[in-house]
């Protein structure tokens, strides 16, 4: 009589301290990796703990808009540009090379916008200060910081890309903050990506 | 019970004689031997190739085959089976590899978002994995697969894998699958040798001499990300990665599972990994989710974010984002 | 003092096991020789593989267990069937059945090294087996199913070699086994049959990356096919050695064994009626390797005619022994018998494994069937799994039968 009882009080109490926990473990374990990662918020101090050389290209330029006050940096686009420094055509003298017009803006094609609403020429670039462009009358933005005009129709895009969620990182997840402009991947006079053939293919099974 | 004694047994053993000749008895084992000799003959003459070789390859091979599993050894063992196989690789093919055993960093958890509005299925990421991670270029091994797929359906099994046209196709949309380094990988359970497992920066690696190619993992994957070496990989020499992690990209041999490891020869030196940097419409983000400054926190904050199968419970450290 | 004679018997009993399972009628040379050119096919098969890699197999990626672990599914349940034929004998102290329960602990032995060379031929990296041991290398044991598997296969093959070697051994020295010391052995193996079998299906049911595998009803389906494929295995076994040896079984013995199988099969078959109405009744993503493997997926039709094939031979097989047509009449048994297992090999093997594989995680669908060099190995460890149970049935016989003409037919 007396063994019996005490294995039934303790069957029972194995059983009820199992119960508890697996209750434990599963709500331990709720949540997973969103829950560490939600839990995480004190800034990574990338100078200490990564050791590794972080090279980054050389001409950047400090972009004014910022996320979470951190700052980043994104490549210059006069140093790209062939023909930059407009105003050495584009001044009050006339032109006189026969054909100019051409040989500077011939290769641009014009394909920004909906085919029933196109932009123009100005809509982007400042007409009485051409190494500018113009997001709007009067005010001068300079070639570099293009994202500024380009983000005041794409805003999205832009606070996106100040975020990271658009755009492209150079090189390195950690370290100084390194980004493309807008125009390093979009042609700004026809920005959508053209088609192409992919890079490689997933042969068929072959078994 | 009766004492027992040799005597008796033997005499039963006379009584019981059974009616084989003993003829035929004997000739039976003299062909079983001859055959066993011819066997054995036969697999040394295939195995002395590949037994016999220089001298000091023999002995580095000797000195591998006995280590320890990665994660069991001190540092000065790393070092040492590092040493060892930049060695082999020396002797084998005459490469010069640079291989470390970097450690993870501190206060790192990887994590991975994938734009599904992006990507336009160039497949960048999978031509520069292959060569970043010198994967088999015979059974052209692959651990990005990217899927072309009709609006409609989220899901890869919909969508077609091995597409080879101009891109993007209207109205379809694509979508890229690898390892997905789950935080609760149901393959790190599986494995029976623990030969692969969660490294504290998050990455699931595998030590490939530990394993010993049961492909109970691949089993247990349900993300398609694990591929097994079925034979020698084979890489062509001026297309070799030489710069090379114990856990990431060095040469596997047959009989060894692989995957995605995140490029950890890259991610552990604050790289990008190969897939993240070659992606021509950025439309792979990688960084630290436990740096609240990162892009990728930015992502998951701000963005509408989904997994695959996250009913599975596999808690996958890969997010699939829209813009 | 007593050492000496123990160990002089020990080697007489040794050499004559030896010498007993070796010699024999012409017959039974030419069948030695035959396993054993099979067994050198086997060899030669497995030699090619390991030169050349598992590529030479036709698994992949996708169909990364194939052949090899389909036979080695099936062979589990086959080895742990031998607890049919323990637990009435021992439980129930069945004397009909205890006169046959040696063969079913024999034949299991069989199976269980042929379970164990499927497993050893499908590592990619054998050499690196020791990687799994418990002091020496990394065993992961309790989270990983595959080395419950290897501590309970292992374990499942030292019971079964212990217990009958011990029987056997006092038999030939013509006394009857100390009960103390064997039985309490024969009872963990009652418990450690079912468990082999359960841990076996509980490596496929545990994974939810594979929809077909993940079912509660795994478990209790391979020891239901265990338990039909089994006994009839052994069923075939007797008539064979009612045949051609003077070892004589009763049609009583016969009659129990097939009661035996037909609850099983029914209950298999209840079992796989339920799997086919949870599959195609409201059919969901869940359903696509039901539907590859009843009816094809995507153009892909390989397994269909098998698995028709499987349960027609399951049916046919099932029925023919539950309604007894020739009154236990072996060259009924036989056929039957031999019908229900094939079938439900084939429907535990191939019909397990490839649609828990196909289509893939990502949804690809592809066709998978044995290579040559795959067909080869495993012929060769069948011929090995007949040979032991044969050289191990031979000497096994002589040894019981004489024991019986000294002693009476009593019950040990």
């Amino acid at each position: 009589m007396k063994t019996s009882t005490f294995n039934t009080g303790l069957i029972g109490t194995v059983t009820a301290l199992f119960v508890l926990f697996s209750g434990w473990a599963v709500y331990a374990g709720e949540g997973g990796v969103t829950r560490i990662y939600k839990n995480a918020v004190t800034p990574f101090e990338d100078e200490k703990r990564v050791d590794a050389s972080l090279a980054s290209p050389n001409s950047l330029v400090l972009v004014e808009t910022r996320y979470r006050e951190n700052p980043i940096w994104t490549e210059t686009r006069k140093d790209k540009l062939e023909r930059f420094r407009c105003s050495q055509c584009h001044n009050n003298k006339t032109v006189a090379v026969k054909g100019a017009a051409e040989m500077a803006h011939g290769v641009i094609v014009l394909d920004h916008g909906s085919p029933e609403r196109p932009l123009s020429c100005f809509t982007c670039h400042k007409e009485d200060a051409r190494d500018f462009l113009e997001p709007e009358a009067g005010v001068k933005v300079d070639m570099d910081h293009a994202y500024q005009l380009c983000g005041q129709c794409h805003f999205r895009q832009k606070k996106d890309w100040v975020g990271g969620a658009h755009g492209k990182r150079i090189s390195h997840w950690v370290g100084k903050r390194v980004v493309k402009n807008c125009t390093s991947c979009h042609d700004p006079h026809s920005p959508l990506f053209k088609k192409r053939w992919p890079a490689t293919y997933s042969p068929p099974y072959k078994k | 019970m009766e004492p027992r004694n040799k005597s008796d047994c033997s005499k039963e053993k006379d009584i019981a004689r059974p009616q084989g000749k003993r003829c035929g008895r004997r000739a039976f084992l003299k062909g079983a031997a001859k055959a066993a000799a011819l066997g054995s003959a036969a697999v040394l003459t295939g195995c002395g190739t590949e037994l016999l070789g220089p001298k000091e390859a023999l002995s580095l091979r000797w000195q591998e085959y006995f280590k320890k599993n990665y994660r069991l050894m001190t540092p000065e063992e790393k070092k040492e089976t590092v040493r060892r196989l930049e060695r082999l690789a020396k002797i084998k093919n005459n490469v010069d590899i640079k291989m470390s055993a970097r450690p993870p960093i501190d206060g790192v958890l990887f994590g991975y978002a994938f734009n599904v509005t992006r990507c336009e299925g160039y497949m960048e990421c999978v031509a520069a994995c292959v060569k970043e991670n010198n994967l088999d270029r015979k059974t052209h091994t692959q651990y990005i697969r990217i899927f072309e797929m009709e609006h409609g359906q989220m899901s890869p099994d919909s969508g077609e894998g091995k597409f080879f046209h101009e891109v993007p196709v209207e109205d379809h949309f694509y979508m890229g699958v690898q390892c997905f380094h789950c935080q609760n990988a149901p393959c790190v359970k599986a494995c029976p040798t623990k030969a692969t497992w969660m490294e504290p920066d998050g990455i699931v690696v595998v030590d490939y001499d530990w394993c010993i190619g049961c492909r109970y993992c691949i089993a247990a994957c349900p993300y398609y990300g694990r591929r097994f070496n079925w034979n020698d990989p084979h890489v062509p020499l001026n297309e070799m990665t030489r710069k090379q992690h114990y856990l990431g990209n060095r040469m596997r041999t047959r009989g060894q599972m692989e995957k995605c490891t995140f490029c950890v020869q890259r991610s552990r030196e604050g790289r990008l990994p190969a897939c993240a940097e070659a992606c021509p419409t950025g439309a792979r983000v990688f960084g630290n989710l436990l740096d609240p400054d990162s892009e990728i926190r930015f992502v998951l904050k701000h963005k509408k974010v989904f997994r695959f199968k996250e009913d599975l419970g596999t808690d996958p450290k890969f997010w699939y984002f829209v813009d | 003092m007593m050492k000496k004679p123990f160990i002089k018997e020990l080697v007489a009993f040794l050499k004559d096991t030896v010498s007993w399972s070796l010699s024999g009628g012409i017959g039974y040379q030419l069948f030695l020789c035959l396993l054993a050119a099979l067994m050198m096919l086997g060899v030669y098969a497995y030699f090619i593989q390991m030169k050349l890699g598992l590529s030479v197999t036709n698994m992949s990626d996708i169909v990364s267990w194939g052949f090899y672990i389909a036979n080695f599914t099936f062979l589990v349940g086959v080895a742990a069937a031998a607890v049919m034929i323990i637990l009435p004998s021992y439980i129930f102290k069945d004397k009909d059945l205890h006169k046959v329960v040696i063969i079913g602990e024999l034949v299991a032995i069989g199976a269980l090294v042929m379970c164990l060379m499927f497993v050893f031929v499908d590592l990619g990296a054998p050499w690196n087996a020791w990687h799994m041991m418990p002091v020496i290398g990394l065993f992961n044991w309790p989270t990983s199913l595959l080395t419950w598997d290897v501590v309970v296969l292992n374990g499942y093959l030292v019971l079964n070699l212990a217990v009958p070697a011990y029987i056997l051994y006092c038999h030939y020295c013509n006394r009857k086994p100390d009960d103390r010391k064997y039985r309490p052995f024969v009872f963990i193996s009652i418990f450690w049959a079912f468990g082999i079998h359960l841990v076996t299906a509980f490596l496929y049911q545990g994974l939810p990356a594979r929809p077909f595998w993940n079912n509660p009803l795994m478990g209790p389906r391979f020891l239901a096919s265990a338990f039909a494929a089994g006994p009839a295995l052994i069923t075939v076994v007797l008539v064979i050695i009612d045949s051609v040896t003077s070892f004589k079984i009763d049609a009583r013995i016969f009659n129990k064994l097939r009661r035996i199988i037909v609850v099983s099969a029914l209950i298999n078959l209840i079992m796989l009626f339920s799997e086919i109405f949870k599959e195609f009744y409201l059919p969901t993503h869940h359903s696509l390797p039901a539907i590859y493997l009843y009816f094809g997926l995507k153009g892909h039709t390989s397994l269909v005619p098998w698995i028709w094939t499987a349960i027609g031979m399951n049916l046919l097989g099932t029925l023919t022994l539950a309604f007894n047509p020739g009154q236990n009449n072996t060259k009924v048994l036989f056929p039957a018998c031999v019908l229900l297992f094939l079938g439900i090999w084939i429907e535990k093997g191939m019909g397990l494994i490839i649609p828990g594989l196909v289509p893939s995680p990502l949804g690809e669908v592809v066709d998978y069937a044995p290579s040559l060099v795959e067909l080869g190995v495993t012929v060769g460890i069948f011929a090995l799994g007949v040979f032991v149970v044969t050289v191990l049935l031979k000497p096994a016989l002589i040894i019981e039968q004489r024991f019986e003409a000294h002693n009476g037919s009593e019950t040990v």
